[in-house]
């Protein structure tokens, strides 16, 4: 087909003669696609964080100062759910404590007497008895206090639920932003050919003949912006994530290059589709009026 | 191609009446001078026959179409077969004198092999070969209006419409201009040409239709030029 050769050719005179307001286009466009597909990847990790605290069967139940610790046991060992019991003494926190952090682990018997308090670790076998099990723990006297992942997942789902509702939107901002910025781009170009449309449609051109080097050119830019953005996308993530791992080696980071990938992928066809609704809708609207007769 | 207006009324808003009640029947391949003076309807009238222009009443038929009832696609290609000489003639600036006529056979999707050679072979027609690569601004008047003749002939068409397409040009060159136009016509191309040039119309005699205020107030077979107004 010779005229979507032609279309190709006057579409990229386009980007090429207007080429300031080109880069400022992919520029806008690559900002809007790095934030979006940023929160996409912040929301994800919060997400894989929380399941997979959520996952963990452990309990860690404190008990009183002076409470008998064989007995507590007993009476937990008897409360459904619970698989596995095992009591921890000053002693074994103190091992453990050492084991994580070393020496400094010393500091805490300058206090004089070890000041751990003992606790017994339960297991259950699903998650969805963890807090169950929690609940029915509270009521046994020995214990004071119990703590499990659980309870800091769901203080960390509240916060990405309001992270995931943030982001949402954000993102419809930012793709109207980017939808409005491609508009007006073609639109500009559009008026700056607006001579030869007149003229082009008095020879017998077709709509789709006149708006294609227009929307060959949003998509170009669009398609741009969204690719470096991928690119920037992926180098910054998995520099963040190899420092992040080094900082906090406990929390599982997602790293898969699928996920990315498939991010990557969901940008440029985000990127896309803006491109072509928004040029597509700023050169039709010309058309139309062009096309009027008196 | 023929046309055919039938009771052809077309005002501008508010009120300026530039066409009333206008019957007109033009044959295929004949030609035919639309006079009157400046003012009178004539530009209105060619802009109807390209459907720049809506009348306000009556029908319009060109080669068979129904002028009021055609969508843009069908007029797109309605156009295609219609070749205008447009009084301020519309060359594009910034093209070069090829690119200009080469414009209309991109636009119809024919390979640049094809446009190359039927671009050379006009513009030779026309006599500007020399000049092709120069742009709309480099050129002289009659360069400019042989350019844009070449820009309405370049796709062979079956009606030509030409808007005083001698206005501004010595005799000489308006001979040969009219030179051109007589030997597309008698190619076979219905031809409608709007012009002031007394000479012309005297000296190459054929139909000619006068209009005054709107009106057509003369039709006749090898007419001659001078204008009755409406007596
Ligand atoms: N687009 C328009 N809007 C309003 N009035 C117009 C328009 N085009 C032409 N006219 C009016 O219609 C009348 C006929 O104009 P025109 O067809 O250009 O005459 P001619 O070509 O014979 O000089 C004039 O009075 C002119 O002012
Ligand atoms: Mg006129």
């Amino acid at each position: 087909m010779a005229a979507v050769r032609y279309a190709c050719r006057d579409g990229w005179r386009l980007i090429v003669r207007h080429w300031g307001m080109s880069l400022l286009t992919v520029f806008t466009a690559m900002s809007v696609f790095f934030i979006i597909g940023a929160s996409t990847l912040f929301v994800l990790n919060v997400r894989n964080i929380v399941s997979s605290l959520e996952n963990q069967l452990t309990i860690q139940a404190y008990l009183k100062p002076k409470a008998d610790i064989a007995a507590a046991e007993k009476a937990i060992k008897a409360l459904p759910y619970v698989k596995e019991t095992k009591a921890i003494t000053k002693d074994m926190a103190l091992e453990r404590l050492r084991s994580r952090i070393g020496e400094q682990a010393k500091a805490v018997m300058l206090l004089g007497e070890n000041p751990l308090p003992e606790s017994i670790e339960i297991k259950v076998r699903k998650a969805s008895e963890v807090a169950e099990t929690a609940r029915l723990l509270v009521a046994v006297p020995e214990v004071e206090d119990i703590v499990y992942a659980g309870r800091v997942a769901e203080k960390l789902t509240r916060v990405s639920g309001f992270v995931e509702k943030f982001s949402i939107v954000m993102l419809l901002v930012a793709i109207a932003a980017s939808g409005v910025v491609l508009f007006n781009t073609i639109r500009i170009s559009v008026y700056s050919r607006a001579e030869e449309i007149g003229v082009m449609m008095m020879v017998g051109a077709t709509s789709t003949y006149v708006a294609l080097p227009f929307v060959i050119q949003g998509f170009i830019l669009g398609l741009a912006g969204a690719l470096l953005a991928s690119v920037m996308l992926c180098g910054t993530y998995y520099a963040a994530v190899t420092r992040l791992k080094d900082m906090l080696p406990f929390l599982p980071f997602i790293e898969s290059t699928r996920l990315t990938g498939k991010l990557a992928f969901m940008l440029v066809c985000c990127g896309a589709t803006v491109s072509l609704i928004s040029s597509l809708m700023a050169v039709e609207k010309f058309i139309r009026k062009a096309s009027r007769p008196l | 191609m023929d046309i055919k207006f039938s009771g052809v009324t077309k005002i501008f808003e508010p009120d300026i009446i530039a066409l009333e009640d206008i019957y007109l029947q033009v044959d295929k391949g004949e030609f035919v001078y639309l006079v009157g003076e400046t003012g009178s309807g004539k530009t209105t009238l060619m802009r109807c026959i390209t459907r720049e222009v809506v009348p306000t009443r009556g029908q319009i038929s060109v080669g068979g179409n129904l002028l009021r009832k055609i969508n843009r696609f069908d007029l797109a290609l309605f156009r295609r077969d219609i070749g205008v000489v447009f009084q301020s003639f519309l060359l594009l600036p910034n093209l070069t004198a090829f690119e200009n006529v080469a414009f209309v056979l991109e636009v119809m999707g024919l390979p640049p092999k094809e446009i190359s050679e039927r671009v050379s072979e006009v513009l030779k027609l026309v006599g500007i070969w020399r000049r092709r690569n120069l742009y709309p601004p480099q050129l002289s008047g009659g360069e400019q209006q042989r350019l844009a003749i070449a820009r309405a002939i370049v796709n062979g068409p079956s009606l030509l419409i030409a808007d005083e397409p001698t206005g501004n040009l010595d005799t000489h060159t308006a001979d040969e201009i009219m030179q051109l136009i007589l030997g597309i016509n008698a190619a076979g191309t219905t031809v409608l040409m709007a012009t002031h040039n007394q000479y012309l119309v005297d000296t190459y005699r054929h139909r000619v239709v006068e209009i005054h205020r709107g009106r057509v107030v003369r039709d006749e077979e090898q007419g001659r030029y001078e204008l009755n107004g409406g007596c």
